[in-house]
């Protein structure tokens, strides 16, 4: 044990945050599986084992991918990413369903049902930490520096937004952002938001335009919107927008009531009301089960060890001697911290709702190991960053 | 170092604006927490909490003797949920699997349809993915038992689909009888989607009693859409209270029955018959037909709370008054003038024409004479009608009854100081016309002639109970101690009892054995629907019986349709309360006197028959020496042989008719019943005719006739 201890290097207080984390995931999970256990004839028990099950592995990957020299990363992230566009279009395809998005394909052996956007979204970030680290001297040339990472962003995202388009979303807005701390020029970058833009306002145009005030109603939409999962968007769209008076705004109605109950120190661990009520309460509402529990205090612990763990990434950056693993510490935290916030955002509906997880905290899945890898790879970098230092010092006291 | 420091800015920049985020989440959650939180989570309990409301059970009606005339059964209609989580999930393998056993199982268990069409049902209402699918309606609680135990529906309403919901159906085991008494207890959703509960009847008169309180309990919805209770919120329903009327039910069938007969026969338009018990005002037996459009009869109203103009049965009334006032005498002559007699320009006339021009007072009462009456009133109260009306009142004749039930009418009896008293209103009176009273009080003023001047009030219910214990009993009500004096009370009671020796209904009173008492009544009706001059006439009968020592009152009253060729009261209403007194009699012989019957003087000549050693022991423990020729025969009987009793075997042989001349009832009935064949009775005493001559071959099902003297 002391020897593993001993051998478990990086930011400590990475660990802790992680390891925090995971245990709230287990509490919240246990308290709000018991309606879809109940439904599926489970015993109440049986998700807080799966999710048991889950973070022992998921620590385990964590504590292998750590001791991994990160370089290597730098190495396969181009095979990676080369392996994920494949994979991608055979999900959009072929993929298995659920909760009408294809988004998951399943693993012929191991009969795991894995999202093959967090593998591209692992990859292509590996990839641009690569790409930025290395062309920072001609970083401000069109195309030299913005096109071989545009066009990678591009298509990722491209691929995975007929699916997935809010995480896609999220993916391009991370990946614009390391852009602009990996200096490329501004210039470029606004050139590709707008772009991105125009297809977003005429979205947000149609779904206004198609909701009826008075009464508080969607109107019937003409054919050419009924194609894949444009009606679902403009739904939710709607919801976000006319929460209060709309219908059909059900999660989050729902996901409001869950806050409010909770009041400032909450209803107190497995006490929740609205887990019966909110969709998905174990995954994308479960802030708002975590706020209705715990109480506004709970909610903002929350947000603040997310913000700790990035405040220690950047550390992590500002150490590390060389620009991969910079790159790879900042695009790893950021995309993490972000989809957490955004989907804290989501359940106090600051933004629509979206099928993001809440990083660890969400119960299980192929997500949550891929946020372990991503955690592990983190913490790989702090660990030779430490190394180095530690190099340093002995070098110094010698 | 320029490009880190250059990074670095633009990364804390980046992290600000992350912090800037979590500061607007964490404000946002404030914000739904603290200043929009009771709106949420006022929200919250619309959606997830509600009453329900738990119905108590109806109390259950019974009769005198422990038959529940009224009870409440339950019934279950049956849906399905075909979007049912557990009945999709798999792209519907449990419903696919299921679906022929399922099928097979809804055909077996229903009866209605074969399997294929089940399924095909089925199909459809799940490729139409209909949330609320009625599959079947009304599912009595058994059939309901055995659905549970089919495929797919025994895994249980989440996995398969199945919605039950559980009614109550208000059932009348004995179906028409008394229904209109017993009444009716239903609630249905109207045109303008409002429940509406129509009772009527005890049902409703009761209605409080029997319904119970309905309990409320607090649910909170869980997942699934089940929904559970909310601790500490229920209040639990108290069931109905049961009621015990005062109805028999073989009475009643009589009742029925008899009344159904005749009006069947004169195809009656309404047609209402009552009993009631003597000492005590009970009605044990109340039945009311009306004629419906496809010719049958139906408990169509309750007729015998309804008013109409009595006509010849108040006429007791009239001859109490003038009695009671000691203005006649019943051997009183009085002149009937032909049976017409013309006053003010009115012309009153008898029904019957009567056989004298002069008839005394008691004369003029059994054979109905309308002049006689009104001449009485008019003669007597002309100068005092309040004098007249004050009987009517002692009577109770001019409130309600009170019976148990809303639907009685208020009687009209006139007013001398009104302005609707004219000339002609007291002669009128005289004869049962310009006064409505229901059939009921009529029967109530007969039963106080008939309870020795006791006036009881009528009533239906005896007691009411809660699981068995008695919450209130009902006792008999006196209205009057003594409605006339003892003298006049011999009087009336005489000339009633004449009405059915010497009367009009003399004929059918007849061959009774034993005595009854009434008076006949014809009434032309002018109700709204009929005039005077449509020839509809009311046929009534009032009286009790046994004279000597009364045990039940009745009333029959009929209305016929337009010019019947029956309509008089005595060939109308007292053949149907021969009828009913006929049966209540021989049902009840030990409470009623005796009358031995006539027997016909024996003869030298004689033959009678029977089981043989029962003869043989007679005769040896009289010791009476006889010649036995009969040997071992079952079946023997006795003749003279030269002054001394000898015994001879009878021929009873398989599947021919014997000859029981001459034999006991018990022993005819043992020997044909056992022959297969159904025996009617007829008289009393031995055996001295049968409508199947001795010798005859037995054909199934066949009936014998016996006649006994």
């Amino acid at each position: 044990m002391q020897a593993l201890l001993n051998k478990t290097k990086g930011d400590k207080v990475i660990w802790a945050a992680v390891i925090l984390l995971t245990l709230v995931s287990m509490l919240v999970v246990y308290s709000s599986t018991g309606t879809l256990a109940y439904r599926l004839s489970k015993s109440a028990e049986s998700y807080l084992f799966k999710q048991f099950a889950f973070t022992a592995v998921g620590l385990l990957i964590i504590y292998f991918a750590h001791r991994i020299n990160y370089t290597i990363y730098s190495r396969v992230a181009l095979v990676l990413y080369v392996i994920s566009i494949p994979l991608l279009i055979y999900t959009l395809f072929f993929g298995a369903e659920i909760n009408e998005g294809t988004r998951w394909i399943k693993l012929p052996i191991i009969n795991l049902t894995f999202q093959t956007s967090d593998l591209a979204k692992l990859a292509l970030f590996m990839y641009l930490s690569r790409q930025l680290s290395r062309s920072q001297d001609d970083i401000k040339d069109f195309k030299k520096g913005f096109l071989p990472l545009i066009v990678p962003v591009g298509i990722t995202c491209m691929l995975i937004a007929p699916a997935n388009l809010s995480t896609a979303l999220l993916i391009g807005a991370t990946s614009i952002m390391l852009m602009f701390i990996g200096r490329v020029s501004v210039k470029h970058i606004a050139m590709v938001v707008g772009i991105a833009l125009i297809p977003l306002v005429i979205l947000v145009t149609i779904a206004t335009g198609y909701y009826n005030k008075e009464e508080g109603q969607s109107k019937e939409l003409p054919a050419v919107l009924q194609i894949g999962r444009i009606p679902t968007w403009i739904k939710r769209i709607q919801d976000f927008a006319y929460s209060d008076k709309h219908e059909s705004a059900y999660q989050v109605q729902q996901m409001k009531i869950a806050i409010a109950k909770g009041g400032w120190f909450g209803l107190g661990p497995g006490n929740s009301e609205q887990r019966n009520f909110v969709p998905h309460p174990y995954s994308d509402s479960i802030y708002s089960i975590i706020i209705e529990e715990y109480g506004l205090i709970g909610g903002i612990a929350i947000v603040f060890i997310y913000l700790l763990f990035l405040f220690r990434s950047i550390r992590i950056f500002k150490k590390c001697p060389f620009a991969f693993g910079a790159f790879l510490a900042l695009a790893l935290s950021f995309t993490l911290v972000i989809q957490a916030l955004v989907n804290m955002a989501v359940n106090v509906n600051l933004f629509p709702v979206t099928g993001v997880p809440l990083p660890l905290v969400s119960m299980g899945g192929s997500s949550f190991l891929f946020t372990c890898l991503a955690i592990g790879i983190l913490l790989s970098v702090a660990r030779n960053a430490e190394k180095m230092e530690g190099n340093a010092a002995t070098a110094v006291n010698a | 170092m320029e490009v880190k420091k250059d990074i670095l800015w633009r990364v804390s920049l980046c992290f600000l604006g992350i912090v800037a985020l979590s500061l607007f989440i964490i404000g946002k959650a404030f914000y739904i927490q603290q200043v929009q939180g009771e709106y949420w989570k006022s929200m919250s309990d619309s959606l997830h909490l509600s009453y329900r409301t738990l119905d108590a059970d109806r109390g259950t009606i019974y009769s005198e003797d422990g038959s529940m005339l009224s009870t409440s059964i339950p019934f279950f209609d049956i849906h399905i949920d075909f979007m049912a989580d557990g009945l999709r999930e798999k792209e519907g393998k449990r419903f696919t699997t299921n679906l022929d056993s399922l099928s097979i199982g809804l055909s077996k268990l229903f009866q209605d349809q074969s399997a294929a069409a089940y399924k095909k049902q089925l199909q459809a209402g799940y490729k139409k993915k209909d949330r609320y699918y009625l599959l079947k309606k009304k599912v009595s609680f058994d059939q309901y038992q055995a659905l549970r135990t089919l495929p797919l529906v025994r895994q249980g309403r989440n996995k398969s689909g199945f919605i039950v919901e559980d009614m109550e159906k208000r059932l009348t085991p004995f179906g028409l009888l008394a229904n209109r008494t017993i009444g009716l207890a239903r609630t249905y959703v109207d045109n303008n989607r409002q429940v509406v509960t129509q009772n009527v009847g005890l049902e409703k008169t009761y209605d409080s009693l029997l319904k119970g309180v309905s309990g409320k309990r607090l649910v909170r919805r869980i997942s699934g859409g089940a929904y559970v209770p909310v601790e500490g919120s229920e209040i639990e329903p108290e069931n109905g209270k049961d009621i015990v009327t005062t109805l028999d039910v073989n009475i009643q069938d009589i009742t029925q029955t008899a009344l159904m007969r005749m009006m069947t026969d004169n195809q009656a338009l309404e047609g209402t018959a009552i009993v009631m018990e003597v000492a005590t005002g009970k009605i044990k037996a109340i039945a009311n037909l009306g004629l419906m459009p496809d010719g049958s009869y139906f408990e169509k109203d309750n007729y015998a709370l309804k008013t109409s103009e009595p006509g010849s049965t108040i006429k007791l009334v009239t001859l109490m008054s003038v009695l009671e006032d000691k203005y006649v005498t019943l051997n009183d002559m009085i002149d009937i003038d032909g049976g017409v007699w013309m006053l003010n320009g009115r012309r009153i006339q008898d029904a019957e024409k009567s056989p004298k021009s002069h008839l005394t007072i008691k004369e003029s009462f059994e054979h109905s004479s309308n002049v006689a009456m009104a001449k009485l009133a008019y003669t007597y109260y002309s100068k005092s009608p309040a004098k007249f009306v004050q009987h009517y009142e002692n009577l109770h004749l001019t409130s309600r009854t009170g019976v148990d039930l809303k639907e009685e009418f208020r009687p009209m009896v006139k007013n001398p100081k009104r302005k609707d008293w004219h000339m002609q209103t007291l002669p009128s009176m005289g004869f049962g016309y310009e006064v409505m009273l229901s059939p009921l009080q009529i029967l109530m003023i007969y039963n106080a002639v008939a309870n020795n001047g006791k006036l009881m009030k009528p009533y239906l219910v005896n007691k009411v109970e809660k699981d068995g214990n008695v919450l209130t009993a009902f006792e008999p009500q006196v209205l009057n101690e003594k409605i006339c004096a003892e003298q006049t009370l011999h009087q009336l009671q005489e000339c009633l009892a004449a009405v059915c020796v010497d009367g009009t209904a003399k004929r059918v009173f007849k061959t009774a054995v034993y005595h009854a008492a009434g008076k006949t009544g014809t009434a032309k009706v002018n109700d709204g629907n009929f005039k005077y001059t449509d020839g509809v006439y009311q046929s009534s009968f009032a009286g009790y019986f046994p004279v000597e020592k009364p045990k039940y009152s009745c009333i029959v009253v009929i209305k016929n349709k337009p010019r019947s060729a029956q309509y008089l009261g005595g060939s109308v209403a007292a053949p149907v309360f021969r009828e009913i007194a006929d049966k209540l009699y021989a049902g009840d012989i030990e409470d009623m006197p005796v009358y031995i019957a006539k027997t016909a003087t024996d003869s030298i000549k004689y033959k009678w028959s029977g089981y043989s050693s029962d003869t043989k022991n007679i005769l040896k423990e009289m010791n009476i020496p006889f010649i036995d020729s009969a040997a071992k025969e079952e079946w023997g009987y006795v003749y003279n042989d030269n002054n001394t009793p000898g015994i001879k075997a009878l021929a009873v042989n398989e599947n021919q008719v014997p000859d029981v001349k001459g034999m006991g009832l018990k022993d005819a009935l043992f020997l044909l019943e056992n022959m297969n064949l159904k025996v009617q009775v007829k008289g009393k005493g031995k055996i001295i005719n049968q409508s199947l001559a001795a010798g005859q071959t037995i054909g199934k099902g066949q009936t014998i006739m016996l006649e006994l003297d």
